[in-house]
């Protein structure tokens, strides 16, 4: 459903990402590992629109999205949810989550993808009128996801969902990533975190100074040292 | 008696005031920078209305409009040629790009309009005789144009919490990224704010023309009084940049009145010193960041 392909992606005079190719298939969850500055957050970026590849090609259902305006690649039903969760602060749950829909027009529709995420995350529901910077990291996570909902995604991206989270609180993440998935989301999933592709994940890859190093299956990645020593020489410089 | 007319003339200009730097503050807590042509866009934005008003005896409706629309217009140009352009720039750029703008905009005031003001004075809105109001003589034109400002102040309000496009501007303001990520089109977005802003800044000037001469070089003073608000204020809130904007014409008012009338033009600098040197966040502090 999402196939990348050799794509290179430089700021200014430094190459970030170099020759990653990957795929997506449709209904399943496929996770990215990598460590800290190996150029995830970078990779989604260039999927979403907010950075423009130097070179290679980004398929979204057989047609090239790379390049496009991020409204563009948001009605197409690729959607976001980023690193540090980004809600709006001072506005309220509710108006997070109908923001989410800011690229439709399909008011019924938009009423309808409001009550359904307010059955996924019942907790937003009670908190709806209140201001989102004031809730819990766990809560703001929700707010992120269900307003990424609220785009009607056909994949959900998701950078580092379990960043910041209590052990228990991943362990819900983990929970919710299963639902949206049986629910038949397709997920792309960014991590440093070994846990999460490990409890959820299919293919799963690592990224190592902005190139992938290899390719193994979530079920794997827990005991295989090779997962480990690759992106512990995946750091910074 | 003193107390009260310093105080009813200093709470209509700061009304005034306000509104400038609530437009200021909009463009700034959006896109992230200050507006050094803003005060310029107030002038044209009074010109034009002395155009359709006094020079083309066009009714004073139809002179509030075209000078909110004309207004309007050159915020989104501001948008188109300047804001965008240099959107990737380092921000001395854009300051330097718009106190280039300021003079440009300076230099047409002064070709089109240069003098005029001052030759044909905006007429009064409303009968300029005083009324006694518990005791103290208001100007009816004081009430209207407070009355205004309040609307103006209601409207952006319910723009912000009322409305798609208000909500999108908000969240355009919090957090771009995540606006980008949603499908906001948020080069849209600032550039209606730069209009809306522009707007802003037309609408007092339509009304500051009656009350004061109109001149090409009027912008820098009223930007400077706008940017003594929202650092009293403690930039980057709305309702800061009102009460801020309300204190500097009581202030300025009160300072001319009793000290010296020489006074009134320089404190809106002494307000901006003082605070930075005392308070660098403004009165409403850290809180204002959360307001709409
Ligand atoms: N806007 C930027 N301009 C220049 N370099 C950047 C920018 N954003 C990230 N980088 C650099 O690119 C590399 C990858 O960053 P990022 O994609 O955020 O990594 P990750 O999400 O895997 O931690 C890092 O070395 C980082 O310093
Ligand atoms: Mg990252």
């Amino acid at each position: 459903m999402l196939t990348v392909r050799n794509l290179s992606v430089w700021y200014g005079l430094s190459e970030v990402l170099r020759d990653v190719s990957f795929s997506v298939p449709r209904g399943e969850v496929v996770a990215l590992l990598g460590g800290n500055g190996a150029g995830k957050t970078t990779l989604l970026k260039t999927l979403s629109g907010l950075v423009k590849p130097r070179g290679g090609a980004v398929e979204f259902d057989e047609r090239p999205i790379a390049g496009l305006h991020p409204h563009d690649i948001v009605t197409k039903g690729v959607i976001q949810v980023p690193q540090g969760r980004f809600v709006w602060p001072s506005m309220s749950v509710a108006d997070n989550l109908a923001l989410g829909a800011a690229a439709r027009h399909d008011k019924a529709g938009i009423a309808a993808d409001l009550e359904r995420v307010y059955d996924f995350f019942p907790r937003l529901r009670e908190r709806r009128g209140v201001p989102a910077g004031t809730l819990s990291g766990g809560e703001q996570q929700m707010v992120a996801i269900g307003r990424a909902l609220m785009a009607r995604p056909r994949i959900l991206l998701m950078d580092e969902p379990s960043h910041g989270l209590s052990p228990r609180l991943v362990q819900e993440m983990i929970e919710v990533i299963r639902r949206l998935n049986e629910e038949g989301m397709t997920i792309f999933l960014i991590e440093q975190n070994i846990g999460v592709p490990a409890a959820v994940a299919g293919t799963t890859y690592v990224l190592a100074n902005g190139a992938i190093a290899f390719q193994t299956h979530g079920s794997k990645v827990a005991d295989d040292p090779e997962v480990l020593s690759s992106y512990l020489g995946g750091g910074r410089h | 008696m003193l107390l009260a007319y310093a105080l009813s003339s200093g709470i209509t200009s700061g009304a005034l005031y306000a509104l400038v730097a609530v437009g200021l503050v909009l463009c700034y807590r959006t896109t992230g920078h200050i507006n050094f042509s803003h005060g310029e866009l107030f002038m044209i934005g009074g010109f034009l209305a002395f155009t359709l008003h006094v020079m083309w005896g066009l009714p004073y409706i139809v002179a509030l409009l075209g000078a909110v629309a004309g207004s309007f217009v050159l915020g989104v140009l501001t948008d188109r040629v300047v804001y965008q352009p240099l959107i990737k720039a380092p921000p001395i750029a854009m300051v330097m790009a718009t106190v280039g703008l300021s003079f440009v905009l300076k230099g047409i005031g002064r070709h089109f309009w240069g003098g005029q003001g001052e030759v044909v004075p905006f007429p009064p809105l409303v009968s300029p005789a005083p009324v006694l109001i518990g005791g103290v003589a208001v100007f009816p034109q004081q009430l209207v144009v407070v009355a205004s400002v309040v609307v103006c102040m209601l409207l952006l309000t319910l723009f912000f919490t009322r409305t798609r496009a208000g909500k999108m501007m908000q969240a355009t303001a919090e957090n771009a990224h995540a606006a980008y990520l949603v499908g906001i089109r948020v080069e849209r977005v600032y550039m209606l704010t730069w209009g809306v802003g522009a707007a802003l800044a037309g609408v007092a000037a339509v009304f500051v023309a009656p009350l004061t001469l109109l001149t090409p070089d009027i912008g820098l003073s009223l930007l400077l009084k706008a940017f003594a608000a929202t650092i009293l204020g403690g930039l980057g809130s709305m309702t800061g940049a009102v009460i801020g904007g309300l204190l500097v014409g009581i202030l300025e008012a009160l300072a001319g009145t009793y000290i010296a009338s020489s006074i009134q033009d320089v404190s809106a600098f002494i307000i901006i010193l003082a605070v930075l040197v005392f308070r660098p966040t403004g009165l409403l502090g850290a809180r204002a960041r959360r307001e709409v």
